[in-house]
């Protein structure tokens, strides 16, 4: 995959509109307008039908969490509460260690974004504004490694945090102790970069002009200065861009984080916490508590991504048109 | 000024700059990257169960699960299924919505509602749909009763398993492919279907002859995602079925995961999850290659 250098289109592309139809005057002839009618129904009736196939199940959720023990395990059951027991959410945060597994997820997602966005802006900043040797090859490492799928990674990362040397017990050959795998260090460290945010941080940088560089340079100004004081103010929508990404991503993870804290419970984030409630799902008076806690686990990261969606689909579409 | 302030002014010239900007990227790629592939080939051609030290068996991993492994040619053919079902409902549904959402009114509104889905987590998704799917009472089942239809019984009947959990993967990514075609259907110079139109072109022949060709570089990029994506992700099927009931939704990745930490057969799983890497390594080659054709440069 060869990607071009120029990014500045991708964001015009995603915020141009194209201005078809619904303005085309009101003197069209009887057939004309019937089929404007059929046009206008056949578009509204998928966007609608698709629009309720997409909130109904998150719908069925909150209903479900409003409702009493009773009013499920009666044959058949009610689907409607009677009394929306709204106590079930405050329940989810005191019948279940929900604020252990909300602050896990906070520091681990927040610590993989912090890291992740330094070391995305300074290596896109390094290949995006230096010409040097083995920048190339550098570059299409870049690219050929995000096709590599994470499964492939689990089993090798896992044992690599296991025999880390001096750490959790281990001697110098990681013999010994548990490495890193009973600290936050096992849940960061191997996201600490991500290609996709390297790549998508050096699209970014190549719009600061070299020109405010060079005359920066001239100013006396250090590299890290121009870095730290130039380049990255530039970018800062970049930045929110990828923050948001990395953010959404790693607050959703569970795979690796299950992998990892089956021996270190005190670890656990919500993701990993829902999925370990997976044998009382299936006893039905806990079910609105259990319906309860999935809402909670969801919340957050719905408020962010509404908050911020246009960075987010700018990040999206920065990888496809150009990737 | 905060952190490489401590590197000394000397040492960071416009020649070294780029190279200590890149030292973190360069040590996480040889830490977390190359030792990791490395790590999995050699355990692939031994066999370890983490407790005693690897013992080298050759090929015999490989012999073993195309020999003497009838599941994991299972897995690989729930795999294909799997795969050809999301791919071939999910890339024509999002195509399809994107090109009505890209002509439509309130378009932040819609967004925000198909991009629900994909900003959720998996288990909650998971957790999600089977209270939809699982039981009698599941709200699916009562509003096919609605309409006379008996629904089955959708998680526990291997014939509709995956069925089901296909359906779920197409729900949770169709936002995103649809997000994606709108930006790709946006970036397409309207000019060219006016110029169409007024030589008297009929709105398919413009979709067919027009838009489809100029979209090329998108549906190239959504499919080999989606492809990858479908092959190499199994947290959905752990989640709704565990890949039961018995392993009709078992795919080859959630058979990988269960073999490294429930079953301890680090070396078979190493040589299982090369497998599976080469295989996604030809689709998305042979992906590239029908694709390309007809001048796809960008890629």
């Amino acid at each position: 995959m060869r990607m071009p250098s120029h990014a500045a289109g991708t964001a015009r592309a995603v915020a141009a509109k194209s201005k078809v139809t619904d303005d085309a005057g009101g003197t069209a002839a009887l057939p004309q307008r019937g089929r404007k009618w059929a046009v206008w129904t056949f578009k509204y009736g998928i966007l609608g039908l698709g629009a309720v196939i997409m909130i109904l199940p998150f719908a069925d959720m909150l209903i479900g969490a409003l409702r009493t023990p009773a009013e499920r395990l009666a044959r058949p059951p009610v689907y409607w509460p009677a009394v929306p027991q709204w106590h079930n959410f405050v329940r989810a945060f005191t019948d279940l260690p929900m604020v252990a597994w909300l602050t896990n997820s906070v520091i681990v997602t927040g610590a993989i974004t912090v890291v992740q966005l330094a070391t995305s802006a300074l290596a896109g900043f390094a290949l995006a504004k230096y010409r040097f040797r083995g920048r190339d090859l550098i570059l299409r490492f870049v690219l050929v490694a995000q096709i590599f799928p994470f499964f492939l990674f689990i089993i090798p990362m896992f044992f690599i945090l296991r025999y880390w040397p001096f750490a959790g017990g281990n001697d110098w050959l990681g013999q010994g102790g548990t490495g890193l795998l009973d600290s936050y260090f096992a849940l960061i460290l191997p996201f600490a970069v991500s290609w996709y945010g390297v790549f998508l941080m050096r699209q970014f940088m190549m719009t600061v002009p070299d020109e405010l560089l060079d005359a920066a340079r001239i100013d006396g100004a250090s590299e890290f200065g121009l870095f730290w004081r130039i380049a990255l103010p530039l970018v800062r929508p970049g930045m929110v861009t990828l923050g948001l990404l990395v953010w959404i991503y790693h607050w959703n993870e569970v795979i690796w984080t299950m992998t990892v804290t089956r021996a270190a419970p005190e670890l656990q984030t919500v993701t990993v916490g829902i999925q370990l409630l997976r044998s009382e799902f299936f006893d039905e008076r806990n079910q609105s508590l259990q319906q309860a806690a999935l809402a909670v686990s969801v919340l957050p990261v719905i408020v962010l991504f509404l908050c911020l969606q246009r960075f987010y689909v700018r990040g999206l579409s920065m990888g496809s048109l150009k990737g | 000024m905060p952190p490489l302030s401590l590197i000394p002014a000397k040492m960071l010239t416009q020649r070294t700059a780029p190279y200590l900007f890149l030292v973190p990227v360069l040590l996480f790629g040889l830490v977390f990257f190359a030792l990791p592939l490395a790590a999995s080939l050699y355990l692939s051609f031994t066999s370890w169960n983490s407790l005693v030290s690897p013992r080298w068996i050759g090929l015999a991993n490989y012999e073993h699960l195309f020999t003497r492994d009838p599941l994991f040619l299972k897995t690989l053919l729930n795999t294909l299924v799997f795969t050809v079902g999301v791919v071939g409902i999910g890339v024509p549904a999002s195509l399809l919505l994107a090109g009505v959402f890209s002509r439509s009114r309130y378009q932040a509104l819609w967004r925000s509602i198909y991009s629900l889905p994909m900003v959720t987590n998996v288990v909650a998704v998971g957790f999600i749909w089977w209270f939809v799917l699982a039981d009698p009472w599941g709200v699916l089942n009562r509003l096919l009763a609605l309409i006379g239809i008996a629904g089955p019984a959708w998680l526990n009947d291997p014939s509709t398993a995956m069925i089901a959990v296909v359906m779920v993967f197409v729900w949770m990514h169709l936002g995103q492919n649809m997000l994606l075609f709108s930006a790709g259907l946006g970036a397409i110079d309207e000019s060219l279907h006016e110029a169409a139109r007024i030589d008297g072109a009929s709105e398919t022949r413009i979709f067919w002859s027009i838009t489809l060709p100029l979209l090329r570089p998108t549906i190239l990029f959504v499919l080999i995602t989606s492809v990858i994506t479908a092959i190499s992700y199994f947290a959905l099927i752990l989640v709704l079925t565990e890949g039961g009931p018995v392993n009709s939704t078992n795919v080859t990745a959630l058979y990988i995961y269960g073999m490294a930490f429930t079953d301890l057969r680090l070396g078979r799983a190493s040589a299982a999850a090369y497998v599976l890497l080469v295989v996604i390594f030809l689709v998305s080659l042979l992906q590239l290659r029908v694709l390309r054709r007809g001048g796809v440069e960008a890629y």
